[in-house]
This record gives C-alpha cells, sequence and structure tokens, in this order.
C-alpha cells in the first residue's frame, strides 16, 4: 500500500516538473505528438514495465499499481504512448501461450524500446470480434491477414502491432511488423491521444508471431479489451479529479457582482455535482481493481468504463461552463479537459455498450424473458 | 484466523440467525395494518434483534452494543437484507442519533440515565425542524426560557418523525435570542409525557403519516436535561444530522441492491411492452437497467469507503452529504425507472409498508417516497451547499441583510 503511495509520489512529482501545461501543449505541437524524452525518464523508473513479470525485465506489479500511474497522467492529460506498450502489449503478451514471443518482446515493451501497440477492434473501433473487419484464413506455416482495424491507439510510430483478426475457428492474435501493414493517422480533435488505422492486405505471418493457437485467442482478447476499459477510466478518474480541484479554485478567485462566483449557488452546485461524480468514478475504478482477475471483473470493469467515461466528460463540460468566457478560449486548458474526455467515452467502448454488456452479465437473457 | 476467515464465520452465524429469527410473511402482515399494529409488530423485531445481540452494532460492547468492526456491521447488513429482514425504522432515531449524541455530549449521570433506556425500548423523536425553519435549520425559534431549575419551552416543531409514539425527543431550542443565530440554540432531552406537549400527524404525500408536528405550550424540562453546554446546541445537532447520515446508509445501500435492484430486474423479467415482446428484449431498456445496477454498486461501494474513512479520522465531514446525495437522487432515479417500465399496472393503489425503506417493490409509493430522502435530514441543495463549501472550499454565500450568523 505504501509502496503504491510513492509510486504516486514520484509519479506525481516527475510531471508536475515536466508536464505543465506549456509542456503538454509544447509536446503536442512537436514531431512525435509527444515529448520522447520524457518517455525515457518514466521507462526509466520502471513505470513502462510494471505490468511486465520480473523475468522480462518488468515490475511485475499489480494493475493497481498501473492504474496510480495512469491516473496521474490523466490528471495532467499528459501526451505519451503508455497505452499501447506497457498497458495493452504487456496484458496480451503477459498471458499468451508463446513464451518465445513474450520473451522477445515483453523486454522491449518494459524498456521503453520497441513500441508495440495492439489492434483489437472494428474499422470504427468495435470490440465484439464479430464485428471485425480484419480476417486471417489459414496458410502453409501461418496465417494470411487482411483487412482494417481502426482507432488504434499509438499505431502511428508504432514498430510492431499485435493485430486481431476474426476467422472461421475463431479469432487470433499475432504480433505483426509495423513495416509490412500501411498505417495512416486518424487526427482527433483530441491531440493528447494518437490513433490510427492499420490496413493489412495479404501480410503472410508465420506461426512463431501468434500469440495463441488460431482461433483460440477469445478469451485473452477480452482479457486486453478489459484492461483497455479499465485503464481508460482510471486515466478518467484522474483527469475528473484534476478539472474538478481546478474548477473550485477558478471559482474561489474569480469575482463578478462583487463576490467569488463559487458563492453562487448555481456555480458551487455544479462544482459540487462534479466532486460527487468523481468520489463515485473512483470508487467505480477501484472495485474494478479488486474485481480484477476474479468473477466479476467483466461486470465491475464494464460499470467502471461506462460511469467514468460519462461523468468525467460531464465534468469536463461543466468545467468549460464555470471557466465562462477563458474556459472557451484556445489559451485555457479546459478544451484539452474536455476533448480526451470525450475521445476516452467513445474509445474502447461506448458507455452505452458497456452498459449493455452489464445488463447481459446481470439481468436474465433476452431470449428467455 | 484470518481477518476474512473471522468475518467468513461472522456471516455464517449471521445467516443461520437470520433463518431462524427474521419473521416470515412480514410484508403481507403489514399491508394496511393499523398504526398500534405497526408499532407492535415494530416492538417485537427489536426485542428479536436485541436478544440476537444485533440490535446496536456500532455501540460499545459495555452499553449492550455489538461493538462490531466496520466489514462486520456491512456484513451484518448484507445478511439482514438478504434475508428480507424488516427495518426498525421505529428505533432508527433513538438507535443512531440519541445515543451517539448523548454518548458523545453527555454527562456520566445523563448517559447513565438514558443509554440504558435506548438499550431497553425506548422510542426517541428528534424536533428540529420547525414551519419557519426547514433547511435553514438556524433559524429556528422555539424558545426556552430558564425558570429556576426548568426550561419552559413554548413553539412549534414540525417533521417529527414517530412523535407520536415516541417516549423521548431531543429538540432544539433558542435559549439566547439575542445572540448570533447559531449560538443561541441548546439541546435538551425532553420527556414526551411531560404536560403541554401536543402531537398530531401529518399526513404525507404517500398516505403514511409517520411525522408529526409538536406543539409546545409551557412546556417544562428540567435544566438537568440540557445536552452539551447552554447556547451549544448547534454543534451537538450537527453532530447527530452527520450521524443520519452516515451509517444507518450502509443498510439502505443494501437494501436499495437487493430490494431496489435485483427486486426491479426480477418484477422486470414478467413485464411486457406494448406490442407484447418481454420488455427485457428491449436493448434500451437492458442499457438502462444495467446503467442502474452498476450504479447501485457504486453506491454500497462508496458508503463503505467514506465511512471508513470518517471513522478512521473519527469525525464526519462532507462524506456524510456525499452519501445522502447519491443515494437519495439513485434511489429517485431507480424508482422513477421502475415506474415508467411498469406502465400503467404501477398505477395501482398498493399497501404502504412501514417496516421497509423505499424499496419496497411498491415502485409508485417508492417513487413518492423517495421525496423524503431527497429533502429531509437537510435538502438535497444544502447537501450540495456543504459538500461546495466544504470539501471544495467555496464561499459561503454573503448573508442577507439583518441576517446575524
Amino acid at each position: 500500500m505504501s509502496e503504491r503511495d510513492d509510486l504516486r509520489a514520484m509519479v506525481r512529482e516527475l510531471l508536475t516538473d515536466r508536464s505543465g501545461s506549456q509542456h503538454v501543449r509544447a509536446a503536442l505541437d512537436g514531431p512525435d505528438g509527444f515529448d520522447p524524452s520524457l518517455w525515457r525518464t518514466m521507462a526509466e523508473l520502471g513505470v513502462a514495465g510494471l505490468l511486465v513479470p520480473e523475468e522480462h525485465g518488468g515490475m511485475g506489479a499489480e494493475f493497481a499499481d498501473m492504474a496510480v500511474v495512469l491516473h496521474e497522467l490523466g490528471r495532467r492529460v499528459v501526451p505519451l504512448p503508455i497505452f499501447s506498450g506497457a498497458v495493452l502489449a504487456a496484458t496480451a503478451l503477459g498471458s499468451c501461450g508463446n513464451p518465445d514471443l513474450a520473451s522477445e518482446l515483453l523486454p522491449e515493451v518494459a524498456a521503453g524500446g520497441q513500441r508495440i501497440t495492439v489492434a483489437i477492434g472494428g474499422p470504427a473501433g468495435q470490440l465484439p470480434v464479430s464485428a471485425w473487419a480484419v480476417r486471417w484464413t489459414a496458410e502453409a506455416g501461418g496465417v494470411r491477414l487482411d483487412g482494417v482495424s481502426g482507432y488504434v491507439l499509438d499505431a502511428p510510430g508504432s514498430d510492431v502491432v499485435i493485430v486481431g483478426a476474426a476467422g472461421p475457428d475463431g479469432p487470433l492474435l499475432a504480433a505483426v511488423d509495423s513495416s509490412v501493414t500501411r498505417i495512416e493517422h486518424q487526427p482527433t480533435t483530441d491531440r493528447t491521444r494518437r490513433v490510427g488505422r492499420v490496413v493489412l492486405e495479404g501480410v503472410m505471418v508465420p506461426r512463431e508471431r501468434l500469440l495463441t493457437d488460431p482461433g483460440a485467442a477469445g478469451a485473452l482478447i477480452g482479457r486486453v479489451q478489459r484492461a483497455a476499459a479499465l485503464a481508460v477510466a482510471a486515466s478518467g478518474v484522474g483527469l475528473a479529479e484534476r478539472v474538478t480541484t481546478e474548477t473550485a479554485a477558478y471559482a474561489r478567485q474569480r469575482n463578478q457582482f462583487g463576490r467569488p462566483i463559487g458563492s453562487f449557488q448555481a456555480v458551487k452546485h455544479t462544482c459540487a455535482d462534479m466532486a460527487v461524480a468523481v468520489e463515485c468514478s473512483r470508487v467505480a475504478v477501484d472495485q474494478a481493481l479488486a474485481a480484477w482477475g476474479g468473477p466479476d471483473e467483466e461486470r465491475a470493469v464494464s460499470t467502471a468504463k461506462a460511469f467514468v467515461g460519462d461523468a468525467a466528460a460531464q465534468v469536463c463540460a461543466d468545467a468549460v461552463q464555470m471557466h465562462g468566457g477563458i474556459g472557451y478560449t484556445w489559451e485555457h486548458d479546459a478544451h484539452l479537459w474536455l476533448k480526451r474526455a470525450l475521445l476516452d467515452q467513445a474509445l474502447f467502448g461506448s458507455s452505452s455498450w458497456h452498459r449493455r454488456r452489464v445488463a447481459d452479465l446481470v439481468l436474465p437473457s433476452p431470449l428467455v424473458a | 484466523m484470518s481477518k476474512a476467515q473471522t468475518l467468513d464465520s461472522f456471516r455464517a452465524e449471521v445467516r443461520r440467525w437470520c433463518e431462524q429469527h427474521v419473521p416470515k410473511g412480514w410484508r403481507e402482515e403489514e399491508a394496511n395494518a393499523s398504526s398500534e399494529k405497526l408499532v407492535e409488530f415494530q416492538r417485537q423485531w427489536r426485542a428479536t434483534l436485541e436478544a440476537g445481540g444485533y440490535l446496536a452494532p456500532h455501540w460499545p460492547r459495555e452499553l449492550g452494543g455489538a461493538d462490531l468492526s466496520l466489514p462486520e456491521q456491512v456484513v451484518l447488513a448484507e445478511e439482514l437484507t438478504r434475508a428480507d429482514a424488516p427495518r426498525l425504522a421505529l428505533y432508527q432515531v433513538a438507535i443512531y442519533n440519541a445515543a451517539p449524541a448523548i454518548l458523545h455530549y453527555g454527562t456520566e449521570a445523563q448517559k447513565r440515565r438514558f443509554v440504558p433506556g435506548i438499550r431497553d425500548g425506548d422510542v426517541w423523536c428528534q424536533g428540529f425542524s420547525e414551519p419557519g425553519a426547514g433547511s435553514d435549520l438556524a433559524s429556528l425559534s422555539t424558545r426556552a426560557v430558564r425558570h429556576g431549575d426548568v426550561y419552559v419551552l413554548n413553539g412549534q416543531k414540525v417533521w417529527t418523525s414517530w412523535a407520536k409514539h415516541a417516549d423521548w425527543c431531543f429538540i432544539l431550542v433558542r435559549t439566547d435570542p439575542a445572540a448570533p443565530r447559531r449560538h443561541g440554540i441548546s439541546f435538551l432531552l425532553m420527556d414526551m409525557r411531560t404536560p403541554g406537549i401536543e402531537v398530531r400527524p401529518i399526513k404525507q404525500a404517500t398516505g403514511a403519516a409517520e411525522f408529526c408536528e409538536l406543539f409546545l405550550t409551557d412546556v417544562k424540562v428540567p435544566v438537568e436535561n440540557l445536552l452539551g453546554p447552554e447556547n451549544e446546541g448547534w454543534k451537538v445537532s450537527q453532530s447527530t444530522l452527520a450521524s443520519e447520515r452516515g451509517v444507518t446508509i450502509l443498510e439502505l445501500a443494501e437494501r436499495l441492491h437487493r430490494n431496489g435492484m435485483e427486486g426491479l430486474v426480477n418484477a422486470a423479467s414478467g413485464w411486457h411492452a406494448e406490442d407484447g415482446t418481454p420488455l427485457l428484449a428491449d436493448p434500451a431498456v437492458r442499457e438502462r437497467l444495467g446503467g442502474l445496477y452498476g450504479e447501485v454498486q457504486i453506491l454500497r461501494g462508496l458508503c463503505r469507503q467514506l465511512i471508513d474513512s470518517m471513522m478512521g479520522r473519527g469525525g464526519v465531514g462532507a462524506e456524510a452529504s456525499i452519501i445522502k446525495l447519491y443515494y437519495s437522487e439513485l434511489l429517485q432515479r431507480l424508482m422513477r425507472c421502475a415506474v415508467e417500465l411498469q406502465g400503467l399496472p404501477a398505477q395501482i393503489q398498493q399497501p404502504l409498508l412501514m417496516s421497509a425503506g423505499w424499496e419496497t417493490g411498491n415502485w409508485l409509493n417508492d417513487y413518492i417516497g423517495s421525496w423524503s430522502w431527497t429533502i429531509a435530514g437537510g435538502s438535497n441543495e444544502i447537501q450540495r451547499n456543504i459538500i461546495g463549501e466544504q470539501h471544495l472550499g467555496l464561499p459561503r454565500e454573503p448573508r442577507a441583510p439583518g441576517e446575524a450568523r
């Protein structure tokens, strides 16, 4: 517990120095869209390898430790390619059935070396395999991949893409060099995360590059998708928490009609609702972390993704309004907050989709009903 | 044994007790029963809980409590709810408000005098609100003038739950009208048999009448029944309000999960849309229920975490307001959802149940009853002020001209 507090303090201190608003803006305008030196520092501190087992050069930490880092990064809307490698690839490779591949790639994740991402969605980022457009077909010695996966986090600039593909015998995951794919940056309104389309045309993948037997990746894909959803939720709590604090601070010092606007109930009550949303979001993520690896994992993660996604988006929307005119300027960070929250709300399954997942887990089947 | 094993064996023990002692069929018996019968039923259930040692889970053992840890209190609430035990509505104020206030602020003599009575079944009511002092509680005007060794009370109180059946009332009165508003208030313990007290039930929006008005004419309360220092009753009252918003909510959250949410899912399994298709085949309905289900789980976690942090700190802060706000509005949204989903059959009049919260399964009653939670104990607007001011440090509203602190 106290180690986790130390980790939080360490990351927070680092980001206070190196991820102020001006740093974030400079990084966004830079060639990579993030600050490579900050990323190197994070890797040196072991953050990139938190979820990587120790025998592969990582820390072998728990998901809850990674959540602490994501929370802190979320607080400052820091653009870093951390989700793709340190969360998604680490989860996929860490529980895959191909030890050689894991031994080759996991140390890269831990060291922040090769940039590895995971493409586990349809052309519009859809989570269900039934909606995927990348298909696999068996070939001598391996598989052939064709199709498109969209909204793939950190695909631009990646070295390796772990591609999910649907097929007649079930889905698979294959590690593919980015160079044999076509990766198209999909510029989003939020610039603090970068997504892209991964296009595969007759890409041949030898069997050694598959994470599981062909068709047997269903459970692993589900786990990686849940890790993604929980990671986004953890980051969203940090964002909502920070935005609420900033908004309350503004409401304390901004005077209109001869008094601080925070003394007006119209403003105060909105801030109070933001604070309640933050507390509930925090609990939702804590519950999902507690359920991680247990029988209630899927329900708790979907609850957290849906709740925090909506809560953070609402908190950030309210923050723009509470800041008034200054909140509508490019110069103020309120638009960065809101855009990040809106992207995250849509990423890795909409709130609506996750609520229906919860329903499918706790309600009688619609066919029986 | 590890903590988890201890907790598991405690759960098993409570579950066994519940199987043997929770009355069966109380909902049917309570439907439209007379108020005397309801009170008698509450008395019996209180005695049963006491015999089992579960009456006052949060009290120290030397006072007859169970001295349970927070995790054990959660288990007790879960198991009582799981067994569909009645709610000990008549004694809530005595056990969760009067006792903690007396234990915290009372003299040794007061503790010796009142706590055993509470343990043995005295019913207490709370005389806070007045016709002219609702959310603005500090503007209360019921007067207490000291004559020798008694205070003489004159005024009117309102929304006093269960006053008709109460043995005692803890009451806020103005003892120094010249002092700033919050500094001239005292907290008295008033015997409800004292001459000069008239109790009139208020029929509420639900049709029930557990709330009452109190009319006080020259009511004499001995000075020894002053709780805490004279003119510092505001402080005492804030601690009991906070307790009202704190621990009892654990049980309510469990009830909202078990009887409210799971009850709604079970009921809705049998409901149909206008075109005759099962309601739960409608993706929009499923999404709505999936969202509410998640929120009820968040509420349960929120109660545990925040109460745990309050206990760790030994003080009550804005957490209690956050819980009260989220619980009451979630209750209201869940019940509104139930009424909307059930359609016209929800409109058929159903009996009121007094030994339940507002998650009886009679959805329209529950929905209307939910306003007792969004308004009582400091309306939700007041809770938002508290959260804004205490949790976020926002400034208070400027006082109106002539309104002293």
